[in-house]
């Protein structure tokens, strides 16, 4: 109150010194801020306000129920298949952020993104409470424990397009990473439990990758050994590979023993990776037939025949490992195609200068 | 006291893959499997040109030559021992996979002979002789024979270096003319012949195909016994990459240090032994998995060696591979776990030939070079010859390099 009268008798002073100077040039003022201009009379950009939105998410019920009839359906179990919500038809958007005398309403309006500020600050102000609590909490003596890493677990942070989303605001790569590591600080304190709630709105839950969890029973041959057959593909090679239980080892390539069929060490290291990977090295025997590719193509095919084979003799866990670890991917790539005016696929002809 | 149990029986298992027997002659059965230690001085004077390259450099690596003492060798050297040197010479031909220690059982047996006193007439790759020679002359002697002076001066240089002491008791029996300047007279010690051959390097293939000519007239009256070792002996019959200046392919008889080699591998003399291995490896227009006698000699080499004592040098059996594994953890090449582990698992897998025992997956990453006997590290990096400048006549090359 005292600052506002300060602040008028000042303005005052400042025009009474003006007139009581009669030598003085009287300034002109030529152009106004768009704060002082009057611009109430152009209309704005589209606004649906809240009540706006309320009022018709009222009336598609009301359609919907009326439709609902019409159609001959029960009303309270109608579903919105074919119907748009208003939600989706009028989405939100930042509100007008100024009054008629054309005063912003937030104070954080002239920094420009005011939202995001706002958050900040609201971050920093929980941080300081937790703080404050803590404090609180180490003169009665009893120290807290730390509880918060089993809520983070599955969890991640907004991505910068659902915090732009949140915020109804345009954000910068540093803003983001700004905001995120404030948040951490914020969960890194021991007793940030009391603001659970808050942080979870900022945290999204990981989506379950559904896994074709490809469970193909063991078959059983004429001894009663266990064997399994896996089909792989890299590039243009293609294997088939049938892995029998109680072996020592053995693996045959297109009858050929494998020392023999692949010289290189490293096509034989490809072939030995699945069964090394589930520490079963000595114990299984492998016959597999592979054609078409080269020499590398064909190792990467058995390769992934293998594995395949290898999950039904292998627990969930182990198979979750090796889906981990690349072995049950099959590599997509493939020979680039060569593009006219080019040399190959990338490489251009020698660039001459004349 | 369970600990100390373990602890011994872990020790004891180590122990064994060294023997102190230095000596081959003494090598038997029971040193079958274990290392044995060849002096490095020993190496210099017999070894002059014949171990493998990656061996060479294992020797640089752990400064001690080691080799292992193996089935196929000791039977080699019951039938030397037993050789009647009145008869004409026995051939004994070492054969088996690529891969499995054939170079090295020779070696073994050269060092054995060299032991015992005997000449050793050691050609240490057949191979490099029909392939890649740079300098052919039409030799002077026999118009239609191929010189090879390169070759045959660097062979007479080692030669020299293995058998001196036996050469310069070795008298020439008749007069020798090299040409218009040059002459041995009769009578003089062998040593003053070869040093003549790698003085004048044009007459070197003469003064090899002397030597030879000699060591077998003189072999028949026993005064020495000789041990001609070569390696890779199907290079003699067969093909060559070597043309002629009318770019007509040589034949291995046109090759004047091979006809006489192929003569010295004839069973007509007596008072010695032929070891000789067959390898797929340096050879030329071999099929890659051919490792019999018969493949890789073909016809007319395997008649020509007929009738011949085959002896197969299998891979590495699981004890072999033991011994060779903790050679190389006493020797600390194996340094991490990991590569510990991994190197036990190839071992069924691999049927452990001794190279091809190299197939581990994660060894790899973590521990240099594991399995191979031969190791390929700290190797010199041989010097890049940079080609001089010159003005080349195909402008294409010009503009693209612009």
């Amino acid at each position: 109150m005292a600052a506002a009268v300060r602040r008028v008798l000042w303005l005052s002073g400042v025009s009474g010194a003006a007139r009581a100077r009669p030598g003085a040039q009287t300034l002109r003022l030529i152009c106004t801020s768009t704060a002082v201009q009057n611009r109430s009379h152009i209309p704005g950009p589209p606004v649906y306000t809240q009540d706006f939105i309320k009022e018709q998410t009222e009336e598609f019920n009301l359609g919907k129920r009326h439709l609902a009839n019409m159609m001959g359906e029960d009303p309270e179990t109608f579903t919105q298949e074919d119907i748009d919500d208003p939600k989706e038809l009028f989405p939100s958007k930042s509100v007008c952020q100024w009054g008629e005398d054309g005063r912003p309403f937030h104070f954080l309006f002239y920094t420009g993104s005011q939202s995001y500020y706002s958050l900040l600050h609201e971050i920093y102000a929980k941080l300081l409470r937790i703080q404050k609590y803590e404090d609180e909490m180490r003169a009665q003596g009893s120290f807290p424990g730390t509880g918060n890493e089993l809520k983070l677990i599955g969890s991640r942070w907004l991505i910068k397009e659902e915090l732009e989303e949140m915020l109804l605001d345009k954000l910068s790569d540093q803003d983001y990473s700004l905001c995120i590591r404030l948040l951490e600080r914020l969960v890194a304190s021991p007793c940030s439990g009391i603001e659970e709630e808050y942080m979870a709105k900022f945290r999204r839950g990981y989506v379950v990758q559904v896994q074709r969890f490809m469970n193909e029973p063991l078959q059983y041959d004429e001894q009663g050994v266990a064997f399994s057959t896996g089909e792989g593909k890299r590039k243009t090679a293609r294997a088939t590979v049938i892995v029998y239980d109680n072996g020592s080892g053995k693996i045959t390539v297109n009858g050929v023993h494998y020392i023999h069929y692949f010289p290189i060490l490293q096509d034989r290291e490809q072939l030995m990776f699945p069964a090394q990977f589930l520490d079963r090295l000595g114990k299984l025997d492998m016959v597999c037939t592979v054609s078409g590719g080269g020499r590398s193509s064909q190792a990467g095919a058995i390769r992934l025949a293998i594995a395949r084979a290898l999950t039904s003799f292998s627990t969930k866990n182990e198979v979750e490992c090796m889906r981990q670890a690349g072995l049950l991917t099959s590599d997509p790539r493939l020979k680039e195609r060569k593009k006219p005016g080019q040399e190959g696929a990338r490489r251009k002809f020698t660039w001459k200068k004349r | 006291i369970v600990n100390q149990d373990v602890q011994i029986a872990e020790e004891k298992p180590r122990a064994i893959f060294r023997t102190s027997e230095s000596n081959p002659a003494n090598h038997t059965e029971q040193h079958d499997c274990q290392h044995y230690s060849i002096p490095l001085e020993e190496v210099k004077v017999i070894f002059p040109h014949g171990l493998p390259r990656r061996f060479k450099e294992q020797i640089e690596t752990f400064k001690e030559a080691c080799l292992m003492v193996r089935k196929p060798a000791v039977e080699l050297f019951g039938y030397l021992k037993s050789t009647n040197f009145a008869q004409p010479a026995i051939r004994y031909v070492l054969y088996g996979e690529s891969g499995t220690g054939k170079t090295m059982t020779l070696c073994h047996a050269v060092h054995y002979c060299a032991k015992q006193g005997w000449l050793v007439l050691h050609i240490p790759d057949a191979h490099l002789l029909v392939k890649n020679c740079k300098q052919l002359l039409q030799s002077s002697y026999k118009t239609e024979r191929i010189d090879q002076p390169l070759q045959a001066s660097a062979w007479l240089k080692n030669f020299r270096t293995s058998n001196e002491h036996l050469l310069r008791e070795i008298k020439t029996q008749q007069k020798y003319t090299w040409n218009k300047w040059d002459s041995t007279e009769e009578g003089r010690p062998l040593v003053e012949m070869v040093e003549q051959g790698i003085t004048r390097m044009k007459t070197a293939t003469d003064v090899v195909g002397a030597v030879l000519k000699e060591l077998k007239r003189q072999c028949s009256l026993g005064s020495f016994k000789l041990l001609v070792a070569v390696d890779g002996v199907n290079a003699f019959w067969g093909k060559t990459t070597l043309r002629k200046r009318d770019k007509t392919l040589v034949s291995p008889e046109e090759l004047a240090l091979v006809h006489n080699l192929r003569k010295m591998v004839m069973n007509d003399w007596s008072g010695g032994a032929i070891v000789t291995t067959i390898c797929q490896t340096g050879s030329v227009f071999k099929p890659r998995l051919a490792y019999l006698p018969h493949e890789l000699l073909g016809d007319e080499g395997f008649s020509a060696l007929e009738p011949f004592v085959p002896i197969q040098v299998p891979k590495y059996s699981e004890k072999e591979f033991e011994s060779c594994y903790q050679y190389y953890l006493d020797r600390k090449w194996l340094q991490h776990e990991k590569g510990e582990i991994c190197a036990r698992e190839p071992r069924v897998c691999t049927n452990c030939s001794a190279f091809s025992s190299i197939s581990i997956s994660g060894a790899k990453k973590v521990s240099p070079a594991p399995f191979t006997p031969f190791l390929p590290v700290y190797s010199k990096k041989k010097e890049k010859k940079t080609k001089p400048f010159c003005f080349s006549k195909q402008k294409k090359n010009l503009t693209t390099k612009l």
